[in-house]
């Protein structure tokens, strides 16, 4: 292990889901009994920066009492000549990540919520101070992100100087948020691409931009640039955005061109904002789907770890087989959880106006993005359990999609069984009844007759059509 | 739902449009076929279907025969010795017989299951129904028979459904074992692909099997919280009457507890099972006692603690009779395939048949319903149970140090051990009053009963085992997780993506009998290693019950330490023998459910998905039977590696791939067309290991797949060098074949394995979308 062979403990991918028990724990940092603990990352000018230094304010692990629980607070802070402050927040999330290769160090949550323990073990073997964390840290920053060109680490234990910076800390994280959320698809040039579900979704390309995260729920706009800048060949990469074709379905040149390209002429227009026409393919790893349900003109929402039924009856299998694989089905969008907290959510079909049906889980997490007049309008599955049901709901609360029942409802498509011999001539089978059906203005009659057929296939009307 | 040999028939009947006089329709079968799905390719393969896809893997796994045995007797020309390249009477070489003797065994392995399977679903179907609807895990389980659709294109709706998949895999059994015969296959590949072929069907015979057990006797649906279930020796309560039943077909085992139940005598009684009846037992209800593995049935009679012993079919000792005799416990045989040589008292009075085993007039009776099997042995248990009470069994230490004076130290007793276990020595202790080393042989004794056979003295040496290590034997009580049946489409959702991209680094499926020494120990080390890793561990069988035998530093079994959940770091049982499927189906519904590839009659399609995107390795740590050989056939021709422990040499071969032959290791991209290099991935389709320690480092290697994104690679790479670092105590000497990119290499090691690429001369090569199919390279649309 040349690269850490001044650590005292293994450093490796394994070590990333090791549990530390609270008999097996030497120290904690952070966790649920410490009010205040923090990990900030922040980008700093070239000379502001010592690269490589790491520094400790406060005790050192070793002079911390064995089974109690410390603040702590771990600043990171990064220089580099095309590095800026929106990726501050990538950069931060990575601490998560290398501190679990840490043998016998665990590392949970992040920011203003981390929880961190010491294997007693590994203490024993000789990790009894941050400097080898540190150490691990700059070492996996400097060869994991070449952007970075210089970096320093600082572990705040020092309970006073952790409260003074708390504030600070919860202030920058408020800050990024709201900048992130606050940008828009129209103020940037580029948008990211992932094609990494194109092994089991060979037609699908998720299209990220500032207002919409990737289908899984786990690049945002953010981590696109950053994956693309660090990794060019990877599964992630920039796309030119290109004409603005079609403001309110969100369709752009660019996006089109490329997801032709990635998808080999499968896929070759794509709208952003809407369900309809269309909509973004769906991989198969999307967090939630969202369905359209006809009797109502409305969407209905479910998310993957759905129990049971939705309101049309199907569970969230169902719903989501309708669209998986990297199709483009009307009706259907497979997406992320935090695509519900966008501006740009299913924005040309009339966003959350239309959304009539949400699991009372999803709802209570996107709550604070449904607009104050609807929230109390959408049914969830405590509220109804069928279509009808939904109906009065809706009705009851005047949901706006209401107005737009004066309109014609689909008509449901009634596919009536049918028929057929095997050899493909049309056979009646079993019901007397259906045998002069198919006479057609002529008659028939059958005497004597005797009709063997070794075997008999019965398809739906439907089905047929479809192949 | 199909119909069969509907008749309508007419007379007369007048309409606006038409006059009929007379009508008669037959027809032989009507089939509903409004599955949305379209038929794929190949519903029901015959012999031949399969056979490019088969030359496929094989041309890439190349057969290595290790002859078990040189000569063939199988007709009456022979003998013919076969060595040193000579052909036989017939004209076979050695290589044609050893995998004709690999068809033969998996074809018993096949006709077993299906056999086990027809005659479930012909007792189901009396009892509940043609229409009995297939169920096995409610709204979370859409695909219900994955193996079944996949190969037969049938997606079975009612117990009737099942029948029609069975006629095929009978069908093909059948051709199966003829091409057998002799003067038929010619060519060692021929053979083996049949094998593939019967381990295909054998898939297909479980799943029937289990799916119709499922759906109507209640047992748990795919259920990840299904419950603990006592295991053990220590957890029989002797002080109840104890009936064992020994097997793998539940049915009779139901008449017993159905009986017990009714009759009240729930809390008086203990219903305890070994082998694959213990955990069909405990599925039906979930106090019924596991006492062990297969090779626990010897220990377990000669213990004395069975009052009645009940055997239905499979790896059931034959000499059970004799041995129970031994210990006077009466014997019920159950099962068709299994008689005992006793007499048939199925058509007898259940109180006269109770009277003769009480009384000892008989030893042993066969009977065939499984309802009076349960009268019967519960009726038996009761009456018999207070006078066994009063018999001594095992010998007395003393009794046993006085006879092992006895031992003329001629060692046949260790040269006859499978196992080769260190026998006269132990007795030569003994005589010295040390039974330590006796006390030892209890952990790696496999419980054949071979030493006894051969001792010119006829010493009981398995007895005197069993006694030494009595104390252990009594303080077995351990918990195992009743087999869950199915994995949930909503779990396979869960884990499809990260399973595929890499990033669960594998799949690990511990099947079949742990008959090994310290093979339970063994079993239960690997599973937590890979568990704690954050793999999938699946078991099933007896290795299942291997795994839950041992405790954590915290006292917990492997199944109270890990979730039951198929996610990263579970420990799921699926069940029986039978339940197999299960695992097979998951892989199968990850191409299905997960990135939709479509099922129905698709093999060769799905096939080359697992294989090259699905990281799972079957491992048979002490596979013996035929049906382990059918079972690891039917992951063969899905492409899944599989591995075997130490005594998997008498399998007569393996399938090994040659990492040295750059040629071998193509793959089209099926995005460009081009052909791409993927390295050893994975390198061999069938292999023995040695140790666990060598097993682990196979395992890790052998999940590794073409398809793994650089983040997968770069987990899987880093446990495979931190297992072969920490048991081979070097770098793994072919970790530059499985590099693509760099970063693929684990960024923690990036500066050691960097220069080792570098003095390897290694070359950036791409990551493609992988297939052997050259069908499936896309066409690119304008």
């Amino acid at each position: 292990m040349s690269m850490f062979k001044d650590i005292p403990v293994d450093v490796g991918v394994i070590y990333e889901g090791e549990r530390i028990r609270r008999n097996d724990m030497q120290v904690e940092l952070g966790g649920p009994t410490v009010k205040e603990k923090f990990e900030l990352a922040k980008v700093r000018p070239m000379d502001a920066i010592e690269d490589g230094k790491v520094t400790i304010i406060g005790p050192d692990i070793k002079d911390m009492k064995e089974g109690d629980a410390y603040p702590l607070g771990i600043l990171v802070e990064a220089a580099g000549s095309t590095l800026d402050s929106q990726l501050e927040g990538v950069i931060e999330r990575r601490i998560h990540g290398y501190l679990n290769y840490i043998e016998g160090f665990m590392h949970l949550n992040q920011r203003y919520d981390i929880w961190i323990r010491l294997g007693k073990k590994s203490f024993q073997k000789g990790l009894n101070s941050f400097e080898y964390i540190g150490k691990v840290l700059y070492k996996l920053f400097k060869s994991e992100l070449p952007i970075i060109e210089k970096v320093q680490i600082t572990f705040i234990t020092d309970p006073d100087k952790v409260k003074e910076l708390y504030p600070v800390a919860m202030n920058d994280y408020e800050t990024r948020d709201a900048k992130a959320r606050g940008l828009k698809d129209e103020e940037v040039d580029k948008f990211y691409g992932c094609v990494l579900c194109q092994s089991f979704a060979p037609s699908h390309v998720c299209v990220i931009t500032p207002q919409r995260y990737s289908n899984c729920g786990a690049i945002s706009w953010f981590d696109g640039r950053a994956s693309a800048q660090i990794d060019p060949k990877g599964p992630v990469f920039a796309i030119e955005r290109g004409e603005l074709l079609n403001a309110e379905k969100g369709e752009f040149a660019g996006v089109n061109e490329e997801v032709k390209k990635r998808t080999l002429g499968e896929v070759n227009q794509v709208w952003l904002y809407t369900a309809f026409g269309h909509p973004h393919t769906s991989c198969g790893c999307f967090e939630a789907v969202a369905f359209y349900i006809p009797e109502v003109d409305g969407f209905g929402v479910v998310h993957r770890s759905f129990k049971g039924v939705t309101v049309n009856g199907l569970p969230f299998s169902t719903l989501a087989d309708s669209t998986a694989g990297g199709r483009q089905i009307d009706g259907f969008h497979g997406m992320s959880i935090e695509y519900m907290r966008s501006k740009k959510f299913l924005a040309a079909d009339d966003g959350w106006n239309r959304v009539v049906w949400l699991p009372k889980e999803v709802k209570e997490r996107v709550k604070d993005f449904i607009p104050a007049d609807i929230v109390d309008k959408i049914a969830t599955e405590e509220d109804v359990q069928n279509i009808d049901a939904l109906k009065a709901f809706l009705k009851e609360k005047n949901h706006p999609v209401v107005a737009r029942w004066t309109e014609a409802v689909a008509v449901e498509e009634v596919a009536p069984a049918e028929a057929q011999a095997e050899e493909g001539a049309m056979m009646p089978v079993a019901t007397a009844a259906a045998l002069p059906i198919m006479a057609g203005g002529f008659k028939i009659i059958l005497k004597d007759a005797k009709i063997y057929a070794k075997k008999v296939i019965i398809r739906s009307m439907k089905d047929e059509k479809k192949s | 739902m199909t119909t069969k040999n509907v008749h309508v028939k007419i007379d007369e009947m007048k309409t606006s449009t038409g006059l009929i006089k007379n009508l008669e329709l037959s027809i032989g079968k009507v089939v509903d076929d409004s599955w949305a799905e379209p038929m794929g390719p190949t519903p029901m393969p015959s012999l031949t279907t399969l056979r490019d896809w088969d030359m496929k893997l094989l041309n890439r796994y190349k057969p290595f025969y290790m002859p078990d045995c040189d000569l063939c007797c199988l007709c009456t020309y022979g003998k013919c010795d076969l060595t040193a390249g000579k052909r036989g009477a017939c004209g076979l070489d050695i290589g044609a017989q050893s995998s004709r003797i690999v068809l033969l065994a998996c074809s018993i392995g096949a006709a077993t299951h299906t056999g086990h399977a027809r005659h479930v679903v012909d007792h189901l179907i009396e009892k509940y129904g043609r229409r009995h609807p297939i169920d096995v895990g409610g709204l979370n389980v859409k695909v219900e028979a994955p193996v079944t659709r996949l190969v037969t294109g049938i997606r079975p709706e009612t117990l009737g459904d099942l029948e029609d998949v069975l006629e095929y895999c009978e069908t093909q059994i059948t051709h199966c074992l003829s091409a057998a015969h002799t003067g038929q296959e010619g060519n060692n590949l021929d053979f083996e692909s049949k094998a593939f072929h019967a381990g295909m069907i054998d898939q297909v015979g479980m799943e029937v099997a289990d799916i119709a057990q499922i759906s109507t006797l209640n047992f748990p649906k795919a259920d990840p919280e299904a419950p603990l279930i006592q295991m053990g020796i220590g957890t029989v309560d002797t002080s109840k009457p104890v009936i064992m039943c020994i097997g793998h077909n539940v049915v009779p085992s139901v008449g017993i507890i159905d009986y017990m139940k009714d009759s009240g005598l729930a809390d008086k009684m203990e219903v305890v099972g070994l082998c694959c009846t213990a955990f069909d037992n405990t599925r039906y209800y979930d106090r019924a006692k596991i006492v062990g593995p297969i090779s626990w049935q010897l220990r377990f009679i000669r213990g004395g603690f069975a009052d009645v012993v009940v055997l239905d079919e499979q790896c059931v000792r034959t000499d059970m009779f004799n041995e129970a005799e031994r210990v006077k416990a009466p014997v019920i045989a159950a099962s068709e395939k299994n008689c005992m040589g006793f007499k048939d008292r199925t058509n007898d009075p259940a109180d006269e048949i109770v009277a003769d085993l009480v009384s000892g007039k008989v030893p042993g009776v066969l009977i065939l319903d499984p309802d009076k099997v349960g009268e019967v042995a519960v009726k038996v248990a009761k009456q018999i149970a207070p006078i066994r009470r009063k018999m001594k069994v095992l010998p007395e230490i003393d009794e046993i140090v006085a006879l092992a004076k006895t031992c003329r130290q001629c060692n046949m007793c260790q040269r006859s051990c499978p196992q080769d276990l260190k026998i006269p020595a132990a007795l030569k202790a003994a005589t010295e009053g040390n039974i330590a080393p006796l006390t030892e042989l209890y952990e790696e004794c496999i419980g054949c009963g071979r030493c006894e056979e051969v001792c010119p003295v006829k010493l009981q040496i398995h007895s005197f085992i069993v006694k030494a290590g009595e104390k252990y034997m009594i303080e077995e009580t351990n918990l195992c997780r009743a087999g869950r049946g199915a994995v949930q489409d909503v779990e396979i959702r869960n884990v499809g993506s990260p399973i595929v991209l890499g990033e669960i680094p594998g799949i690990l499926a511990v099947v079949g009998c742990a008959n090994y020494p310290h093979g339970g120990k063994d079993v239960y080390d690997i599973c937590r290693e890979f568990a704690l890793r954050r793999y999938i561990v699946v078991t099933s069988g007896c290795s299942a019950m291997s795994a839950g035998s041992y405790k954590n530093d915290e006292g917990k079994t492997l199944y109270e330490e890990f979730t039951g959940t198929f996610e990263a770091g579970g420990v799921l049982n699926v069940g029986s023998c039978v339940a197999n499927s299960h695992i097979a189906g998951a892989a199968i519904k990850v191409a299905n459910i997960f990135a939709k590839r479509p099922l129905r009659g698709n093999y060769e399609e799905i096939a080359d998905y697992i294989h090259n995107r699905v990281g799972a390795v079957g491992l048979a740590w002490g596979a013996y039977s035929q049906k382990a050989a059918s079972i690891a056939a039917g992951f063969w021709r899905l492409g899944v590696p599989v591995l075997v422990g130490p005594h998997g040499s008498k399998y007569r071969r393996m399938l090994l791939g040659r990492e040295d032959k750059p040629e071998d290791w193509e793959v089209y991209d099926a995005r460009t067309g081009d052909k791409v290099n993927i390295g050893p991935a994975p390198e061999h389709l069938f292999q023995t290991v040695e140790t666990p320690q060598e097993a682990m480092v196979a395992i890790a290697k052998l999940c590794i797949r073409p398809n793994d994104t650089w983040k997968g690679r770069s987990i899987k790479l880093s446990h495979y060098i931190d297992l072969h670092k920490r048991h081979y105590g070097v770098m793994p000497p072919d970790l530059h074949l499985f590099v693509r990119t760099m970063a693929d290499v684990p960024m923690t090691m990036k500066d050691e394995i960097t220069a080792i690429l570098e003095a390897k001369g290694w070359k950036e090569t791409v990551i493609p979308d992988p297939t052997l199919l050259p069908r499936m390279i896309r066409k690119k649309k304008e």
